[in-house]
């Protein structure tokens, strides 16, 4: 692409050199070739001599002068003015033409750049997806086979932990039984306080506790004497 | 002149009782002394309680008389200061009559001078609970309840097997 605007833009100036070198150095070429009117009086003088011999020339030198007069008289400055803007339109022609060329370019080298970045833009993302599609997947088989072991190590604890609560029930229903017959008396033994507690009159009572301190009386004697 | 060996009557119980005495002799001399001075010469006896009646009347002892007054007090201080003390306990509150009772069996049987401090357990439900200086004598009927747990526990094992082979032949629901 750079190439191609290089090559259009050097054409360009060979081609205004060649106009510019055409209407300015083709004026002083023909200046050149032209004879001065002193010298073409003593050219003539001295052709006279010879204007026998050379008749036939100088008409010939004067029709060519002639002919010069008229191209200086055809490429006056006027019309050297109008090519001169006639090169200017074609040059500015050439060169909207191709600026319009470039712009077309760009156009399509903008069009084609994008459909390139849509397609590879699309081309990765598709790509990209694709991977994270798979690493979901992947994700979710690796996550599926932890939750199975998990479901499995669950099953395994559950069974062993039924068996261990099955067997510690039974341990402690026998211990609670044991417990049971052990305080059982004691339990009875409560109750019976609680529930005949008030029951008994105070005065039935006297015999007993008579009995009873008379069964005792030794000792508290003897622990009387001995605190004191 | 020696002095006769007083008595406690039955109606001075604990500590407390002696401790009240001692206070009613107290204000018992300042009444009489109060009254010499008012009157010159004769007076008369102020009311007194009835253990203060008692305890002068068991030992025939006249209050209007200074030297009686003087061995009352001095009887009362030593009963309080060397008299044993026990503290029996019941499981309800017990009547003056039954106090009384067990008064007297103590005092004749266990101490002429003993106090008794009577007081309230009623998780003892019968029977009773003597404390004396050194020891616990538990003649409670929980206590006789637990001495004979294992008469209980015998006999309940022995009804066992009859109350499972019930139960398990669905007599029971």
């Amino acid at each position: 692409m750079i190439a191609w605007w290089a090559f259009i833009i050097g054409g360009s100036l060979v081609a205004a050199g060649l106009l510019i070198w055409v209407l300015f150095f083709d004026q002083d070429a023909g200046g050149y070739d032209r004879l001065s009117p002193s010298k073409r009086a003593k050219k003539a003088k001295e052709s006279k001599v010879v204007e026998a011999k050379n008749e036939r020339a100088n008409v010939k030198m004067a029709f060519d002068k002639q002919a010069e007069e008229d191209v200086e008289h055809i490429f006056n400055d006027t019309f050297r003015e109008e090519l001169r803007n006639r090169g200017r339109l074609h040059f500015e022609k050439i060169i909207g033409e191709n600026a319009m060329f470039l712009q077309q370019d760009l156009r399509l080298t903008t069009s084609q750049l994008n459909d390139f970045m849509k397609q590879e833009i699309t081309t990765k993302l598709k790509e990209e997806f694709e991977k994270y599609e798979q690493s979901i997947v992947d994700a979710k088989e690796v996550a599926i086979e932890a939750i199975e072991k998990t479901k499995q190590a669950v099953e395994d604890n559950r069974a062993v932990l039924l068996e261990q609560l099955k067997a510690e029930f039974a341990e402690e229903k026998v211990r609670e039984i044991k417990r049971f017959d052990e305080n059982m008396t004691e339990v009875i033994n409560h109750y019976l306080v609680a529930a005949i507690g008030d029951q008994i009159d105070l005065s039935d009572q006297l015999e007993y506790i008579l009995t009873n301190l008379e069964a005792n009386k030794k000792a508290i004697v003897q622990d009387l004497i001995n605190g004191a | 002149m020696a002095r006769k060996k007083l008595e406690l009557p039955l109606t001075v119980i604990g500590p407390a009782d002696v401790g009240r005495l001692m206070l009613e002799m107290e204000r018992l001399d300042e009444a009489l002394r109060a009254a010499a001075l008012r009157s010159g010469g004769e007076v008369k006896m102020p009311k007194t309680s009835r253990p203060l009646d008692d305890v002068a009347e068991i030992n025939k002892l006249d209050l209007l008389t200074k030297d009686d007054r003087q061995q009352l007090k001095e009887f009362l201080v030593s009963v309080r200061d060397h008299a044993p003390v026990i503290h029996i306990s019941f499981a309800s509150e017990p009547s003056a009559a039954f106090t009384l009772k067990i008064v007297e069996w103590m005092r004749s049987n266990i101490a002429r001078y003993l106090l008794v401090q009577v007081g309230l357990q009623p998780s003892i439900a019968a029977g009773c609970v003597v404390r004396t200086t050194n020891k616990v004598f538990d003649m409670s009927l929980r206590r006789y309840l637990d001495s004979s747990s294992g008469l209980l526990l015998e006999a309940l094992r022995k009804q066992r097997p009859q109350n499972e082979a019930r139960v398990n032949g669905g007599d029971v629901k």
